[in-house]
């Protein structure tokens, strides 16, 4: 069976530290006022003392139908033989349309090489060496985990099949990959 | 943008070092050189993080010649391998431009920002002259040591103490000292959380969410989220700690204290406390209980804005889930000068419910000797001390000696702002030379001006650092250190329920002309003509030495970089010690009860738990019993002032790391909605908050996450000297706005004031 | 909660600038202009004469799409890397079909372009281009048909382009290639009436230039038309498709579509009807009103990139 690679974020153990938005840009050299990462603390909303934040997660949604893939005209955006949406550098020219076309708004161009750049789950780094990605191996509450959901025994596939679970803009039919446990509020419940 | 080239810096510098005022390019700086490849040391180090004083174990790797990929050490178990945003951010300071890589001379005025460079010789020799010259003529107490707390104040305060000075000072006063001082009069020694067994956690305001201290940390959401721990928070701010918990209270700012008292009173008076613990392991019980019969929490309602019925029915709950529930005694809250008592009275819960020793309660460290003494044989081996011999005894005393309430101060780290006095007003008597180690005053000691005022006072002021911090611009000598990336350092105890060392080792060769603080303190101590306390060579013969010429073990540790021993072992939890014996054929026989509860011994005059302590008494009279007393902190027309520690910064030092510059540049002020609403201000509005003391602005953030009559921000921003070009100028400098004023006993910096708050 | 995550520039929803806007005009411009001169030379049956009219067009065409060409690729990030672009291609990207298209038309414009114009290059020292300009005259038709069935596809791809993206309930609208075909084709309109007017001194009573004028209002209808329907989808649809709405009432680009696409785009051509016949058909008024169309078409293409790119699902 293919690989079906997902990364769950859970909201509740997410504490909003940055670790993996730091560990992501080490690990990947992303140049100064760029970022394939952030996790936004939003809020307080509701009404003192119910209130609460929400940690989002901004990054690439390793969306399975990616708008970036097929708007791009080179084919510098495309999915690899693992699922993963990447860039070929050297295929980019800088028209900008995937950035501008991405629903999660998580394209950017890297200042140095001038080409798109994005999340692509460490691919080429980590994952290519056998380890996590960065942000899930640096994530100091354990919010973070990644795997091949296509595998029953994997940690995410438990994860997603035993916790409610929720996808940003699935109406745009992009099927991302990036899941979150909602915060529930009042206490952490795993 | 700053270009690393070398002839631009020669054309701003001017040719060999000569004076150049301040511009794009520092002299100094790491601008100056050019930029090459980071040379790894290895594949992958395991060493310390120097980001926080939190100092965890790391695993480094370095990418590409560019960066260096930073995460936990594996082996140390309850950190998880993780580490935290300012640990990865680490070696953005490694090739920061504006790092300094050449020891500088002040060629200006004080803080003028005129530097020349110089070699370590020559500012070796400035300091020898300098210090030597204050001694022989005002005798070595004349000169303060004050220095981050760890590897680097070891050997600086070792230079201190050969040089023959007794003022030596950490920012302990700053920071966390008062809990410190609070359980050294109890229990006589320091204790430990365990708040990742705990099932009920109640918290002051301590925000590891925030200030993340990756054990504890990762603890709380352990018990949170895996044994459904329950989490009640007293905060006047909606932090992510009070996000996290299944209650927040908003409580009053500085009143934390009566509703510790309130909750020693329910636990007392419903007769909730562990009656069998207080009789065999508490002296001064009787004497407290009298004391807080008043303390109702109907009383405490008054005072601190938490319902009566809530404070009952925690105590309640805390009690229902004690032993394995814990008050969670800091590190942060608000500050009052009545951070003894408060400090003291969280402990007296922890007491009442008998969770000292127990899972998910409070313990004290068990380092090697204790442990193999309970195990009847080596399990870790002990680190032994290099022997200085004839290490001069200072002949003065301390400044902050001469006031006796302070005497609990003496061994952790001192009353650092005394320096404050000392210099300015000569009490209780001059100080005329202040040489610092990676601290700074300017941001983390209160009152500013103050300190800004005694800094030009001094003859002569020397600060080792990796930036010419606010501190540093006001130097005349600034020696430059190395990061800790490129250090070796000596093998460090981090033992907790069982003994563990750890070591900081170099993960890239060392950029520019810097030198680890220890070399650069041993070296000074040469050019003062100290040499013969400084019998190790080099980092390699102290760390055998440490290891009692072990080299097998030594290269053990040096290569998991972190080593645990045994077991983890709580010596009133039955099911940890049944595990201990099991292991350990001599170990001590158990009690009846299957625990260790008969060897359980407290290093007090009576040792046992001191709930009320007649010595306490003797020095700081009316103080034995703890007792409510009211700390006023603001007028009635002010708004309470209060800040905290944020994920991606530390203190007094961060603010111009490169990537967490980039995260976090500014404090933007939290203010309720009605209270801006009243006072004609927006969100994003700039205003200025005025003090007794100072005057700042900042822009307001409007947001229900705090108390109306409360205004908050994150602690370290808003340097002011022109050298730090990321920080400074940007958002509120909180210790200009902080009034200088010290607490009993515990001598801790009050970091909680009232303000005036108007748009601008 | 402070910004404690960094920059958030990159996210700014608003990725195509004023450039992109320029270009979309000017492709939109070049396909109304050649539309209207060949579907007119068609119109009027008369194959012995080049018009003035057919002569701006053969102008406008391949001068405009050459500068929204050259707007294009300066807009790159990287530039000079833009042959990249011609020599990979990923079919399902309506980018790459719209350069497969543009790779063909524009060449074609200019060898239409010098066909029509065959008789004017040695006026304009451009004499050495007679011979090429003889050689092609034998495909005219071929490149005509051609080049009007591109022409329809560049215009509407100028739509297509940005109604691929699905994040912008603005954009991501089956109307939007229609309406700029159609606006366009106003464009194309009144640029070829200033040409004509300016460079090929066509008497103001002219009949072609009458019967273009006579489209204007039907196409302008049509315009609005469509963006009334643009926006009553928007207004059904609901949520933030009806939230982006909001860019008719509020901002920089409310002004924009109100001042610029309706006021001047719209309102002046129709006021200009009002005008007495005589006034009306002085060269100055006529080039007053060609301008106005131009600038409104221009204020469509700007309203809809911006405030399109500014609410996003």
């Amino acid at each position: 069976m293919s690989k079906r690679y997902v990364m769950v974020h859970d909201e509740n153990k997410c504490i909003g530290c940055q670790a993996c938005n730091v560990a992501c840009r080490s690990e990947n050299g992303t140049p100064e006022g760029v970022t394939r990462l952030q996790v936004r603390v939003e809020g307080p909303f509701g009404q003192a003392p119910n209130l609460h934040f929400k940690y989002h997660r901004v990054s690439c949604q390793q969306c399975e139908d990616a708008p970036c893939v097929k708007v791009c005209p080179t084919g510098a955006a495309y999915v690899g033989e693992d699922g993963i949406v990447t860039i070929k550098e050297d295929k980019c020219v800088g028209c900008m349309y995937c950035v501008a076309a991405c629903p999660y708004k998580v394209r950017f161009v890297n200042p140095e090489t001038k080409a798109t750049d994005k999340c692509n789950f460490c691919k080429d780094t980590r994952l290519a060496r056998g380890e996590l990605p960065a942000c899930v191996t640096v994530c100091p509450t354990n919010a973070l985990t990644f795997g091949d959901a296509n595998e029953p025994d994997s940690e995410v596939a438990k994860l997603l099949n035993t916790k409610p679970s929720y996808q940003d803009k699935i109406h745009l039919g992009t099927k991302p990959r990036i899941y979150r446990i909602p915060t529930k509020r009042g206490g952490i419940e795993s | 943008m700053i270009k690393l080239d070398r002839r631009n810096f020669i054309k701003g510098a001017g040719a060999g070092g000569a004076t150049c005022a301040l511009a794009t390019m520092l002299p100094g700086s790491l601008a100056a050189l050019e930029k090459e490849p980071l040379k790894a040391v290895g594949k992958e180090v395991a060493s310390i993080c120097e980001m926080c004083s939190t100092r965890c174990p790391i695993s480094a790797r370095v990418v590409d010649g560019k960066n260096v990929f930073i995460t936990g050490n594996k082996e140390a178990k309850s950190f998880g391998g993780k580490v935290c945003a300012r640990g990865g951010a680490g070696h953005s300071l490694l090739y920061d431009p504006q790092r300094i890589v050449n020891p500088l001379k002040r060629v200006g005025e004080r803080g003028e920002g005129k530097w020349a460079e110089i070699s370590w010789d020559e500012a070796y020799k400035m300091m020898a002259t300098n210090l030597n010259r204050i001694k022989r003529e005002h005798g070595p107490e004349a000169v303060a040591f004050s220095s981050k707390k760890g590897s680097l104040s070891g050997h600086f305060f070792h230079l201190a103490k050969a040089f023959g000075s007794p003022n030596t000072f950490t920012h302990g006063s700053l920071c966390p000292g008062a809990y410190v001082i609070a359980a050294k009069s109890m229990f006589g020694t320091k204790l430990k959380r365990d708040l990742g067994n705990s099932e009920y956690i109640i918290n002051f305001g301590h925000n590891i969410y925030e200030g993340i201290n990756m054990s504890e940390t990762r603890g709380m959401m352990k018990a949170q989220s895996e044994r459904g721990a329950k989490l009640v928070v007293f905060e006047p701010r909606f932090s992510v700690v009070a996000d996290k918990a299944d209650e927040w209270h908003a409580v009053r700012p500085g009143t934390d204290v009566a509703v510790a008292l309130a909750l020693c009173h329910v636990l007392i008076t419903d007769k909730l406390y562990d009656q069998a613990f207080v009789e065999r392991y508490v002296v001064g019980f009787e004497a407290f209980a009298a004391e807080v019969k008043a303390y109702t929490p109907e009383w405490a309602e008054g005072i601190t804005d938490v319902k009566a019925k809530d404070i009952r029915r925690i105590a309640h709950e805390l009690a229902a889930a004690a032993p394995h529930a814990v008050v969670d005694f800091g590190h942060r809250a608000t500050f009052t000068t009545e951070e003894f008592d408060m400090r003291r009275a969280i402990f007296a819960a922890n007491v009442l419910i008998g969770n000292i020793e127990r899972k998910g309660g409070l313990y004290l460290g068990k380092k090697a000797k204790t442990y193999n003494k309970f195990a009847g044989e080596t399990v870790a081996p002990k680190l032994a001390k290099p022997g200085v011999e004839g290490m001069p005894k200072p002949t003065a005393k301390r400044i902050d000696q001469m006031d006796k309430q302070y005497t609990m101060v003496w061994k952790n780290g001192g009353v650092y702002q005394s320096i404050l006095a000392a210099t300015l007003e000569a009490k209780p008597y001059q100080l005329r030379g202040w040489v610092m180690s990676r601290t700074n005053p300017m941001q983390t000691m209160t009152d500013r001006a103050k300190v800004l005022a005694a800094l030009k006072k001094m003859e002569f002021v020397a600060v080792c650092d990796v930036y010419i911090s606010e501190t540093a611009a006001y130097a005349d000598l600034i020696l430059p250190e190395s990061t800790y990336l490129e250090r070796d350092e000596e093998i460090a105890d981090k033992s907790g329920k069982n003994p563990a060392y750890y070591v900081r080792q170099r993960v890239v060769e060392t950029i520019g002309n810097t030198k680890p603080s220890w070399q650069i303190f041993k070296e000074v101590g040469d050019a003062l003509g100290l040499s013969k306390f400084y019998p190790w060579a080099n980092m390699e013969t102290l760390q055998l030495a440490q290891m009692n010429r072990d080299d097998k073990a030594l290269r053990h540790i040096k290569e998991k970089g972190y080593v645990s021993y045994g077991k983890p072992l709580m010596l009133r939890e039955p099911s940890m010690v049944a595990k201990f014996t099991d292991t350990y054929a001599n170990a001590r026989t158990p009690d009846d009860d299957g625990t260790y509860a008969s060897a359980l011994k407290f290093k007090t005059p009576s040792g046992k738990i001191e709930l009320s302590s007649a010595a306490v008494e003797a020095f700081a009279p009316g103080r034995g019993v703890i007792r409510y007393r009211d700390a006023p902190l603001k007028r009635a027309d002010e708004l309470y002032f209060i800040q905290g520690k944020v994920a991606v910064h530390t203190n007094g030092a961060t603010h111009n790391v490169p990537i967490l510059a980039n995260l976090m540049a500014d404090n933007a002020v939290w203010i309720h909605p009605l209270t801006a609403g009243r006072l004609g201000i927006s969100h994003g509005d700039a205003i200025r908050l005025t003090s007794s003391v100072g005057s700042e602005t900042s822009y307001a953030m409007v947001t229900p996450g705090i108390r109306q009559d409360t205004v908050f921000a994150y602690m370290g921003f808003g340097s002011k000297n022109k050298e730090l070009i990321r920080a400074s100028g940007k958002g509120l400098h909180c210790g200009n706005l902080l009034p200088d004023s010290t607490a009993p006993v515990v001598g801790m910096n009050l970091h909680t004031t009232g303000v005036k708050v108007e748009k601008v | 909660m402070n910004n404690t995550w960094g920059d958030m520039a990159q996210y700014d929803p608003v990725t195509w600038n004023w450039v992109i806007a320029v270009y979309l005009f000017m492709a939109g411009l070049s396909a109304g202009s050649v539309l209207i001169g060949i579907g007119m030379r068609w119109y009027s049956k008369d194959t012995l004469t080049e018009s003035p009219i057919l002569k701006a067009a053969a102008i406008i065409g391949p001068v405009a799409i050459s500068l929204g060409l050259a707007c294009l690729v300066f807009d790159l990030t990287k530039p000079f890397h833009f042959w990249v672009i011609l020599v990979n291609y990923n079919f399902q990207s309506v980018m790459a079909l719209g350069v497969l298209a543009l790779l063909v038309y524009t060449p074609l414009g200019i060898a239409y372009g010098l066909i029509v114009l065959r008789d004017e290059l040695p006026k304009w020292g451009l004499g050495f281009l007679s011979p090429v300009a003889q050689m092609l005259i034998g495909w005219r038709k071929a490149i005509e048909v051609l080049l009007f069935i591109l022409a329809i596809g560049v215009g509407a791809y100028t739509g297509f382009l940005i109604s691929a993206m699905n994040a912008y309930p603005m954009l991501n609208t089956a109307i939007l290639p229609a309406l700029f075909l159609v606006s366009g084709l106003s464009a194309g309109a009144a640029a070829n009436s200033v040409v004509a007017l300016l460079m090929f001194k066509v008497d103001n009573h002219d009949r072609e230039l009458s019967r273009m004028h006579a489209l204007e209002l039907p196409v302008m209808a049509t315009e609005i038309m469509f963006l009334f329907m643009l926006f009553c989808a928007l207004y059904f649809k609901g949520g933030a498709a009806a939230v982006a709405l909001a860019s008719l009432t509020t901002g920089m680009w409310a002004g924009v579509f109100w001042i610029g696409v309706v006021g001047i785009g719209f309102g002046v051509p129709l006021l200009s009807m009002l005008m007495p016949a005589a006034t009306r058909h002085t060269k100055g008024a006529m080039l007053m009103v060609a301008c106005s169309g131009l600038t409104g078409v221009l204020a469509l293409r700007h309203f809809i990139l911006y405030a399109g790119q500014s609410y996003i699902y």
